[in-house]
């Protein structure tokens, strides 16, 4: 594989924000070849074999768990997996008790959410086991900006220059952060739109313009990168109803038709149908929702691929 | 006790000797000798080169822990932290358990501690249980030593309440102390809001809820005619306020913790919890108008914010991280550090020593003969390094371990005790 001749500059992935565009660009071009492997008729690939990963999972996770662990053993890993809900957390142990007692049992790689921003850093710096970033409250969520990316750039080619949207609950969302950073450093122009109480209000600061019209925001972007509204997350009400959420944020057949140019249609999941995104767009011509799940397998394999033969 | 200090600086603008290098002779609680080459006998001298010697300095709105929080710092151990710091005088906040809210509190926090090298100044609470309700016995508490009122770290929330504790309190010529924080617009903060928090994806703290807060208390001490201290602030234009409040002549009067001095939010960058204070370290915007508050007098005291806490509430996820760090200790030198070019030793007297003596109607202290011996000596040019062990705290919830700082404490003297560090 040709990515063998080339290395990632860190030895964790914690977040975007650490990498560089050479890496973004050496995962991607690995995750190319993992993609084809997933492919084949026989899925599976030796590369880290004898390598242990723990997968601990802090907070509720389908999809992001689902993928991590099909990724790990498509590449012939030993995996265990943790989750809260089964976990010694809820006895009062410390996040560092509870890794040290897994890494005693030999693990050399952890992939972890969590619902504190800053869990993984916190976790880096007290532990040697490589450390994969799979949401850590809302801070980021580095391996799905990447799977975004990567899936846009499979329609849209080189992002520099291009324009990416990101609607919704901004103020909750790892995936927008992870997002920012991921686009900016590839080129690419970030715009947020959404309601005012969602939008933290230093975000202009990264870089990234802000518009509450989504109308206006859906004819400047190439790409509309819809966010799932957090409401688990939002411990007071920061708009009054899903209703008029829906009728004022929400991404509809009617909008999109109004365009003069088709637009790429995509969202993390998982989706409130008929809230930020109604079926008819979700299920359309316009979304690539499905082919990001499928990408997400290959960046995973790539991330923990490049991080196990750095060591 | 008797004690020969040979060659300080005496930094004391009320004393004739100010500015000039002399020796002092100590016998017991007063100084009985002051002039140059004084041939006395003493039991210990003192003699470092670059030495300054000043009236004791006072240090407001301490967490003892003791009653209740024995383990993160008890009133032996505050006393020494507090003494290491160079402080002869510390006003502790009620917030303990049970909360300092009556006569009894307050006698037990005097008997306790009396006579002792440390003077421990107690500050009752505003309302029963420290919970923002009920008012409390104050005029009791003035009676058995309490120095001014304060729900300490709990900021006062309810206008009611803070408008009748500004108006109870001018029975006695009181001064009531709040910390302005606005719960409500500070909900969920982990930090200062600003593209720090942002890019960190922590909920930030925005310096709204500071002024805000500073507006109000500062309406409420106008209407009630009365005095109010607004203890660590961290916002630029809350300073900004408080110098526009006084030129008015309003009885307000402010202070900066000394990590708000010398650190802005980019030291959270690494999610490091012990950085994570209440007021939260903010813009480097905000960190310039806090020097220059300190500069032209509309910041009155500087404060060490000092907050033990165990270090099993610090070494954890930053959300879940308690807010507060020790800091008498490492106080000077680091404001030292920080406002080097900026206060000159003798204001940085004023904010240590004198102003909060007159702030809150404490015994005056001055350098001269006959008079009380309650004295700080420092090396303001001593470059040292803060390691744990060298800390008398309990706790070491303090981000500068490791850190140089500028300036060091020598020693304190006062009630006819001394400390004197190795």
């Amino acid at each position: 594989m040709a990515a063998m001749t080339q290395q990632l500059s860190t030895r964790h992935l914690l977040g975007i924000k650490d990498l560089t565009a050479e890496d973004i660009r050496l995962i991607f071009h690995t995750a190319d070849s993992f993609k084809e492997v997933i492919n084949r008729p026989i899925k599976k690939v030796p590369s880290l074999r004898d390598i242990t990963i723990a997968n601990l999972f802090f907070e509720d996770s389908t999809r992001t768990r689902i993928s991590f662990e099909l990724a790990e053993k498509r590449l012939s890993a030993d995996v265990i997996n943790f989750s809260a809900s089964s976990s010694s957390v809820k006895k009062g142990e410390t996040l560092l008790d509870t890794v040290n007692n897994i890494l005693s049992m030999k693990v050399d790689m952890i992939v972890m959410r969590h619902p504190a921003p800053g869990a993984c850093k916190f976790l880096a710096g007290h532990i040697g086991a490589n450390i994969v970033n799979a949401g850590d409250g809302t801070h980021e969520h580095p391996t799905q900006a990447l799977l975004d990316a990567f899936s846009m750039q499979e329609q849209i080619g080189d992002l520099k220059g291009k324009h990416v949207a990101i609607f919704g609950d901004i103020l909750h969302s790892r995936v927008a952060l992870s997002n920012i950073f991921c686009l900016q450093k590839l080129g690419a122009k970030v715009r947020v739109c959404g309601p005012p109480t969602l939008i933290p209000k230093y975000i202009d600061q990264l870089g990234v313009e802000v518009d509450y019209d989504v109308r206006k925001t859906l004819a400047w972007c190439d790409v509309a990168n819809v966010l799932r509204i957090q409401l688990e997350r939002q411990h007071i009400r920061y708009f009054p109803t899903l209703r008029e959420y829906a009728q004022y944020f929400g991404i509809n057949r009617p909008l999109l038709d109004s365009l003069d140019k088709k637009i790429v249609i995509m969202h993390p999941g998982p989706i409130n149908r008929g809230v930020e995104i109604t079926s008819d767009v979700a299920d359309s011509e316009h979304s690539i929702i499905l082919q990001q799940v499928e990408n997400g397998v290959a960046i995973r394999m790539a991330v923990l691929y490049l991080l196990a033969v750095r060591n | 006790m008797k004690l020969l200090i040979r060659k300080a600086v005496v930094v004391d603008p009320h004393s004739p000797y100010h500015g000039k290098v002399s020796d002092l002779f100590i016998e017991n609680d007063t100084v009985t000798g002051i002039g140059s080459n004084l041939k006395l006998k003493a039991d210990k001298v003192v003699e470092a080169e670059g030495c300054h010697v000043s009236p004791g300095w006072v240090d407001i709105g301490v967490q003892a822990g003791d009653p209740g929080f024995e383990h993160r710092e008890d009133l032996r151990s505050a006393a020494l932290a507090a003494a290491a710091g160079g402080y002869t005088g510390i006003g502790v906040f009620p917030n303990t358990q049970p909360v300092i809210h009556g006569k009894a509190e307050v006698a037990y926090l005097v008997t306790q501690t009396k006579g002792g090298l440390v003077d421990l100044f107690p500050i009752g609470a505003i309302s029963t249980d420290g919970a923002g309700k009920q008012i409390t016995e104050m005029i009791d508490m003035h009676h058995a030593g309490a120095i001014a009122f304060s729900d300490g770290q709990s900021a006062l929330q309810n206008n009611g309440l803070m408008l009748r504790a500004l108006q109870y309190v001018r029975t006695f010529e009181g001064i009531v102390i709040n910390r302005p924080y606005d719960e409500a617009l500070g909900l969920e903060g982990q930090m200062h809001e600003g593209v720090v928090s942002t890019s960190l994806g922590l909920r930030g703290i925005p310096n709204l809820a500071e002024d805000l807060m500073t507006q109000r208390d500062i309406y409420l001490a106008d209407y009630a005619c009365s005095r109010i201290h607004l203890f660590g602030l961290s916002s630029g234009h809350s300073v900004d306020l408080v110098r526009k409040a006084k030129a008015r002549g309003l009885q307000v009067s402010c202070s900066v913790p000394v990590l708000n001095l010398a650190f802005d939010d980019r030291a959270l960058v690494e999610f490091d919890s012990h950085f994570k204070v209440m007021p939260p370290l903010r813009s480097p915007e905000d960190q310039e108008a806090l020097k220059a508050g300190l500069k032209d007098g509309a910041i009155d005291l500087i404060v060490s914010n000092h907050t033990p806490l165990e270090i099993e509430l610090k070494m954890l996820e930053f959300p879940y991280a308690d807010f507060g760090a020790i800091g008498m200790e490492t106080a000077y030198g680091l404001m030292n550090k920080a406002l080097e070019g900026i206060l000159t030793t003798e204001e940085l007297v004023r904010k240590l020593a004198i102003n909060p003596r007159k702030l809150f109607g404490l015994e005056p202290v001055s350098i001269r003969e006959g008079g009380k011996a309650n004295l700080t000596c420092f090396l303001p040019d001593h470059r040292w390094v803060v390691r744990r062990e060298h800390l008398k705290s309990k706790s070491a919830s303090n981000p500068l371990i490791g850190m140089e700082l500028k300036g060091k404490v020598l020693g304190v003297v006062n009630n006819g005790q001394a400390w004197w560090a190795d």
